[in-house]
């Protein structure tokens, strides 16, 4: 989930010598029955993909909840910023999403998950139904939406509602550095009864280890009601700070996570006010317009 | 959901799809394998694959067709067992 890749070695479009001689497999009538098991007669194994249980489950707010989530084993190593396949079984079958985690890396042994409830999606209604102690499906740790190694420069983190996820796992490992580096942390939400990880982020920034920028867009909604703080999307809030906290672009890493169009502005924005690097995590789902195909359920 | 690589892939591989996945989890052996695998557990649905697959051989689980159904499994599979999901490949197109 990141912006920069790498890309697969170029070869020939070619399969094995034998198998060019069989008839390309979209002849197959669709009346054609599956096989239950494949040629071989092994077992699919995929089977029994449980290995994970949720350990607690914090509502946010009524659409948002943060989940906890211990492997069976021993967590796997992983590096702020990371995300996991999220998964759980619906209908005989695991339905998965990647998620960021918001775990420290190298202390604890759950991860921690911010998961927008979609109310049609095939995921989040199952999971929010399931709650504490249910068996659950975690996948390995993926993704180069990472730190860089003892880097000192201004660390600007922008996000959007549960993008906030590898910023929280990103600010426990700088915090675990010597010598951390200055943190500003951008989160915009549509109603404040969505700013995730509030308490901690604010408790953070009277330790002098965080600037904490949370703004709300939706401040007459009652689910904002008593919000007393800063007004207006992500993005404009991004354009204030950059001259209210005298951002220095020679001297500041950009990191930008949540949905695609905050961080295409975001990035727009950052580049025309000259910050040269600028990192981007795009979370995408359902209603999230992506051309040319099809939304991902959820 | 993840995306699923099906039937119109196999002995048609473009490999297209592998050079617009931004989290690289699109994997295929032209020396032994007759199709491309999406890891399900890397896939982070953006759909830049699907748009690419000159074959349309690419959708997401959820949607696939009943008689493609079997090629979550095989795609899941790969990243398990390689050789369990080519002998399932070859199975479904033999």
């Amino acid at each position: 989930m990141n912006g920069s890749r790498g890309v697969a070695p170029a070869s020939p479009r070619v399969a094995s010598p034998a198998a060019r001689s069989l008839r390309p497999a979209h002849d197959i009538p669709p009346t054609r029955p599956l096989p239950s098991v494949p040629r071989g007669s092994r077992r699919s194994p995929t089977e029994a993909a449980e290995n994970a249980t949720i350990v607690e489950r914090e509502d946010v707010s009524p659409s948002v909840a943060r989940f906890v989530v211990r492997p069976d084993g021993p967590i796997a190593p992983f590096v702020a910023g990371q995300y996991l396949a999220l998964g759980i079984r619906v209908d005989g079958r695991i339905v998965q999403r990647p998620y960021s985690t918001a775990a420290c890396p190298g202390t604890g042994q759950a991860h921690e998950f911010l998961v927008r409830r979609v109310p049609d999606g095939a995921l989040t209604p199952h999971l929010w139904s399931a709650g504490a102690g249910a068996r659950v499906r975690l996948g390995p740790p993926k993704g180069i939406f990472i730190l860089e190694p003892d880097d000192p420069r201004t660390h600007l983190f922008v996000s959007s509602g549960t993008g906030l996820a590898p910023f929280i796992s990103m600010v426990h490992a700088l915090a675990g550095r010597d010598r951390p580096p200055r943190i500003v942390l951008v989160h915009g939400v549509s109603h404040a009864a969505d700013l995730a990880e509030r308490a901690r982020l604010e408790a953070w920034t009277r330790d002098g280890l965080v600037t904490y920028v949370p703004t709300v867009s939706r401040p007459d909604d009652p689910a904002s009601a008593g919000w007393r703080g800063r007004v207006g999307r992500t993005e404009t809030a991004l354009a204030d700070i950059c001259g209210e906290l005298g951002l220095d672009p020679a001297t500041t890493v950009a990191y930008l996570c949540g949905h695609p169009g905050m961080v295409e502005n975001a990035e727009r924005l950052l580049h025309g006010r000259g910050f040269g690097d600028v990192r981007a995590e795009r979370f995408w789902g359902p209603g999230t317009a992506i051309p040319g195909a099809g939304a991902a359920a959820a | 959901m993840a995306y699923v690589i099906a039937a119109p892939c196999i002995d048609h591989t473009d490999q297209v799809c592998m050079t617009v996945c931004p989290v690289d989890c699109i994997t295929f052996d032209p020396a032994a394998d007759r199709k491309a695998y999406i890891d399900p557990e890397g896939c982070i649905e953006c759909g830049a694959c699907v748009t690419a697959c000159p074959q349309g051989a690419i959708v997401p689980a959820l949607q696939l067709k009943p008689e493609w159904a079997f090629f979550e499994e095989i795609d899941r599979g790969w990243f398990i067992d390689p050789d369990w999901a080519r002998d399932a490949v070859d199975a479904l197109a033999a």
